[in-house]
């Protein structure tokens, strides 16, 4: 026989048997036929609808609109009125509407020529008195709206796999079974892995803040402490929600599926390239049960909007229920 | 009177369908080397594992100088698995600095570096070792503590003839230091040489347990392998085959 028919032999071999391998480890051959589905379906529900409007108008109330709201181009939304003007302050909307005593009272930023425009519409078509206000305020660039979202996403990687993959490969290769045999207790052994990654995690996103904002001077108006403290907490989310998924897991095929399941939702859904303001509510729910979203809304609030302690800890609560809940799955559950 | 540190009683375990240890009675010595012999499949890891603290047995029980275990028995003993694995990037010196962190009570590095020999690859990534710098390395990491019983899970398995040699020679030291030893194998030689008892085991059970001189002249015959085969009709597996 040939050799080229000997080796033709071994790598039909070869093939079957990793072909076996693949098919009989159900978990990881199930996951790889449902993630994409699941990608599928989830980009397609997100980015459905209609195209984008051309200007989006906030208004405080819904009674007795101006005709203008119906034209073709123009996105209606409603908001309570101190979150409408700050959307209007930072340029996320282009006109605030709220209707007092049949007339018109409107809010424009001075700063917005999509705000000037959607303006002479509003005087062109409404009859009624108008009460023109106006706010000022720079239009967010993409890069400061969207360097938390990488240094947020960082960190959920880093976390996520840095200690969830790890874990399920010291227990695939023995070595948690060999610190079995030690007294180091599980506690011992957890609290060690999250202290690490913590470093590791904050470490980096400090380096990468840094770095970045000398080279692009983003818009960072808060406290570096409050930012600082939601990226601990947020971190520690993480991290927790990493050991939750390691606690039992022994393949670590099926622990980088159930990873990807964990982070492409919130990849997609918390914010962190583009914001899901006009999508379904119930999109918008979801997003709320995703540690990302709270870290990434806190995050953005100190940085964009100089925001306080009180304004973010709903956020932090969350975040510290999502570690204490992880925490305890992962002690509780743990197995060497 | 010679203290039993462990007396296994009925001992059993069962994964699902499957039996790997059944019934076993017998008693472990003081400064004794107790082999566990038989080939693969016999139960000789699940039975070593019961005896450690790390499996659960089925039905029957382990008893350390006649009590349960007590909580710091993982104080109490050292083993070295039959495959572990390290972690990365982690040198001979920083795994013994590991474990050694995990003891109240460790020997000193100097003293292990110098018992286990790992003087020459002390600072190496542990990946790139040779397997028998390898084993010598997780011979002291069980080590580190000082502890009363050590459990060798065939500690020369895939070992060319001089490790082999090299691990034997620490076996023996411990023996004279008089530590109590528990090691499995399916090499006749190494029992013979190594082990003052044998529980020689076969599908979980107890086949037959002695001396090594007394069971091979007991039963007329001129090796441990030669017995096996007229036991079960099996044969074990002869060292120098296996590295051959």
């Amino acid at each position: 026989m040939s050799s080229i028919l000997v080796s033709l032999r071994r790598m039909k071999a070869i093939f079957i048997a990793r072909n076996l391998e693949y098919l009989r480890d159900r978990a990881s051959f199930g996951w790889n036929l449902v993630f994409p589905v699941l990608i599928v379906f989830a980009l397609a529900v997100v980015f459905s609808g209609p195209p984008r409007a051309l200007f989006v108008v906030t208004a405080i109330g819904t009674e007795a609109l101006p005709e203008m709201v119906n034209f073709p181009g123009i996105e209606m939304v409603s908001d309570q009125e101190e979150k409408a003007l700050d959307r209007l302050s930072r340029q996320q909307t282009d006109l605030v509407l709220k209707i007092v005593d049949g007339s018109v009272g409107y809010w424009v930023n001075g700063n917005s020529a999509s705000g000037a425009i959607l303006e002479l519409l509003l005087k062109y078509t409404e009859d009624r008195p108008l009460q023109r206000e106006e706010t000022d305020g720079a239009a967010i660039r993409y890069v400061d709206w969207v360097v938390p979202g990488i240094l947020g996403m960082n960190m959920m990687y880093s976390a996520l796999w840095g200690v969830g993959y790890v874990i399920v490969r010291y227990r695939q290769s023995g070595y948690l079974r060999r610190l079995k045999a030690t007294p180091l207790t599980k506690l011992e052994f957890l609290s060690a892995q999250v202290l690490s990654r913590l470093l590791v995690t904050l470490t980096a996103s400090a380096i990468v803040f840094v770095g970045t904002n000398l080279m692009l001077d983003y818009k960072m108006v808060g406290s570096i402490i409050l930012l600082l403290i939601t990226a601990l907490i947020g971190g520690l989310a993480m991290i927790t929600l990493g050991l939750a998924i390691a606690c039992r897991t022994e393949s670590k095929e099926f622990a980088d599926g159930l990873l990807n399941a964990i982070t492409f939702p919130m990849l997609l859904l918390s914010d962190v390239w583009f914001s899901l303001d006009g999508s379904p509510e119930w999109v918008q729910m979801i997003a709320q049960v995703l540690p990302l979203t709270h870290v990434l809304e806190a995050a953005r609030a100190v940085m964009l909007d100089d925001a306080g302690f009180t304004d973010i800890a709903p956020n932090l609560g969350l975040l510290c229920g999502f570690c204490a809940v992880g925490m305890g799955i992962s002690v509780r559950l743990f197995r060497w | 009177m010679i203290d039993v540190v462990l007396s296994i009683s009925g001992l059993g375990k069962s994964y699902d369908d499957v039996t790997a240890v059944d019934g076993l009675d017998f008693e472990i010595f003081k400064g004794q080397c107790f082999g566990l012999l038989g080939p693969n499949g016999a139960g000789k890891t699940t039975t070593l594992g019961l005896l450690e603290g790390m499996e659960e047995p089925t039905r029957g029980s382990v008893r350390y100088f006649g009590k349960p275990f007590p909580a710091d028995y993982q104080d109490r003993i050292g083993i070295q698995f039959q495959a572990t694995a390290l972690q990365d990037f982690l040198s001979p010196f920083d795994n013994l600095k590991l474990f050694s962190s995990f003891y109240n009570d460790s020997i000193p590095m100097d003293q292990l570096v110098e018992q286990f020999r790992l003087n020459d690859f002390l600072h190496r990534d542990t990946r790139r070792l040779s397997g028998g710098q390898r084993q010598r390395l997780l011979l002291a990491l069980a080590l580190v503590h000082n502890p009363e019983i050590i459990f060798l899970d065939e500690p020369t398995t895939g070992l060319d003839p001089r490790s082999r040699r090299e691990v034997w020679d620490i076996v023996s030291e411990l023996k004279a230091d008089g530590r109590t030893l528990i090691l499995t194998t399916h090499y006749m030689e190494e029992a013979e040489a190594l082990c003052d008892e044998l529980l020689i085991l076969s599908h979980g059970k107890t086949l037959l347990q002695g001396a090594p001189k007394k069971l091979i002249k007991e039963a007329g015959v001129s090796d441990l392998d030669t017995l096996f085969l007229s036991l079960t009709g099996e044969t074990l597996v002869k060292t120098q085959e296996v590295i051959e």
